[in-house]
């Protein structure tokens, strides 16, 4: 009886324990990545944001312009409404279409010469990735849309692609899970398809980027 | 018969008495040795500071609304995007953060803890962006507060305080990176510290103070 007793104790008390440290917790859906190899032998992954549906949501001040709109506003205290400072939150799909992570842009700088950009992409299942640019000038989606006929308060449609960064000048910055310790580049561009009445932007975001591992330094 | 009663109740008393252990796991109580006062420091208030905050379906602590355009794809369901505005240590909005959250793939109750994988982008205007990896430690806060008091309507004993930051570096610190501007190109810790000023379960209220202390080493020259 006693041994049973003792047994018993000693199965719980270790099961639990046992179950503690190895069961496994749930883990975030993942979805196949649909990546590609470059001749040089990096990867190649396309990020797609898909507009007005996967905007989170975007800052109100001044420097939002038409990205402002759709999407809950983040109201900014009164000392930062003029600050050359446009953040923006997003769902982030990938090639096929398919929602995999979130994502935040954070824009500074008032002209192209001095603004940058930065983007934080957070894949739950595979890690974040950081990546960070010399910046579009400020209204640049307007300035480019003003150039194809498009005037504030009216409904415009067409075509139109934007690239925010230069090519070659976005740079794979910081990486966490299975994108640790890569570097690499991206670029990316917004695609207008549609601006409604009221400011509502309809288009695509793309981030293409391109990964590798650095070469090892020599001992 | 009696030997199954036996059993039954010695495997209950094993089970409660790892459920003790585990309650009290020093191994899950570990946190980042606190900053030193060289550090700079950025603060917020919840929910007062927040810009948004959207929530994935599962990831729900207090029951909130999660809204019609909540974080509900299966692959995001237990991610939450945060904006938030960050003072100075004199009180005005100095920065912008988007915090970016999901469970870590690490989590483990005996020697870790219940771990969530934290991203912030942080901008300083005139200063630049920077961002911040942390894993943070929510073991303590869910034992100590949120499960007695919110789900078992236990009585509060607060304000509570808590160092949820336990890495990745190796002092159990978080990575900073600075990305532009004059933080371009350096790198340095993070330790964030949170107090849990009230908390009111009937009327779904919770409120927070917290800090990110974090120090910059590397080319940049950064505004005091």
């Amino acid at each position: 009886m006693k041994i049973v007793f003792l047994a018993a104790v000693l199965l719980g008390f270790g099961g639990t324990l046992a179950g503690a440290h190895f069961a496994p917790w749930r883990e975030h859906a993942r979805l196949p990545s649909h990546t590609t190899v470059v001749a040089n032998g990096g990867r190649a992954e396309q990020f797609l944001i898909r507009l007005p549906a996967d905007r989170i949501a975007a800052t109100d001040a001044e420097a939002g312009g038409l990205r402002g709109r759709g999407g809950r506003a983040m109201a900014l205290p009164a000392q930062f409404v003029v600050e050359p400072l446009l953040v923006e939150h997003f769902k982030l799909r990938d090639a096929a279409g398919s929602v995999i992570g979130v994502a935040a842009r954070h824009w500074t700088g008032s002209s192209a010469a001095t603004s940058t950009a930065a983007w934080s992409i957070l894949i739950p299942s595979r890690g974040a990735l950081v990546l960070s640019a010399p910046g579009e000038a400020r209204g640049a989606l307007e300035t480019a849309l003003r150039a194809r006929g498009f005037s504030a308060g009216e409904a415009w449609a067409g075509q139109l692609a934007v690239p925010m960064v230069p090519d070659g000048d976005g740079v794979v910055a910081a990486g966490t899970g299975e994108f640790a310790g890569l570097a690499g580049s991206y670029t990316e561009t917004w695609t207008v398809a549609a601006v409604d009445e009221d400011g509502t932007l309809s288009g695509t975001i793309e981030l293409g980027t391109i990964t590798s591992k650095p070469p090892s330094e020599p001992q | 018969m009696r030997y199954l009663f036996v059993a039954i109740f010695g495997f209950a008393l094993g089970v409660a008495a790892a459920g003790a252990v585990l309650y009290v796991n020093p191994l899950t109580e570990r946190s980042a040795p606190p900053p030193n006062s060289a550090a700079r420091v950025l603060q917020y208030s919840l929910p007062d500071h927040v810009l948004e905050f959207s929530v994935g379906e599962d990831a729900r602590l207090f029951g909130q609304d999660a809204g019609d355009d909540s974080l509900w794809e299966e692959t995001i369901d237990r991610a939450a995007v945060l904006g938030l505005v960050l003072n100075d240590a004199d009180g005005r909005p100095a920065a912008i953060a988007s915090r970016l959250m999901a469970p870590s793939p690490e989590n483990d109750l005996l020697t870790s803890g219940v771990l969530v994988s934290d991203h912030w982008l942080v901008t300083i205007p005139s200063e630049g962006t920077l961002f911040v990896h942390a894993s943070s430690n929510a073991w303590p806060f869910l034992k100590e507060t949120l499960v007695p008091v919110w789900y078992f309507d236990r009585p509060w004993k607060g304000p509570a305080e808590y160092w949820p930051t336990v890495g990745p570096r190796s002092d159990d610190s978080a990575l900073v990176v600075g990305l532009t501007g004059v933080l371009r190109g350096s790198e340095g810790s993070a330790v964030e510290r949170y107090e849990l000023a009230a908390l009111d379960p009937e009327r779904r209220f919770a409120s927070v103070k917290g800090e990110l202390h974090f120090e910059l080493a590397g080319p940049q020259v950064a505004a005091e």
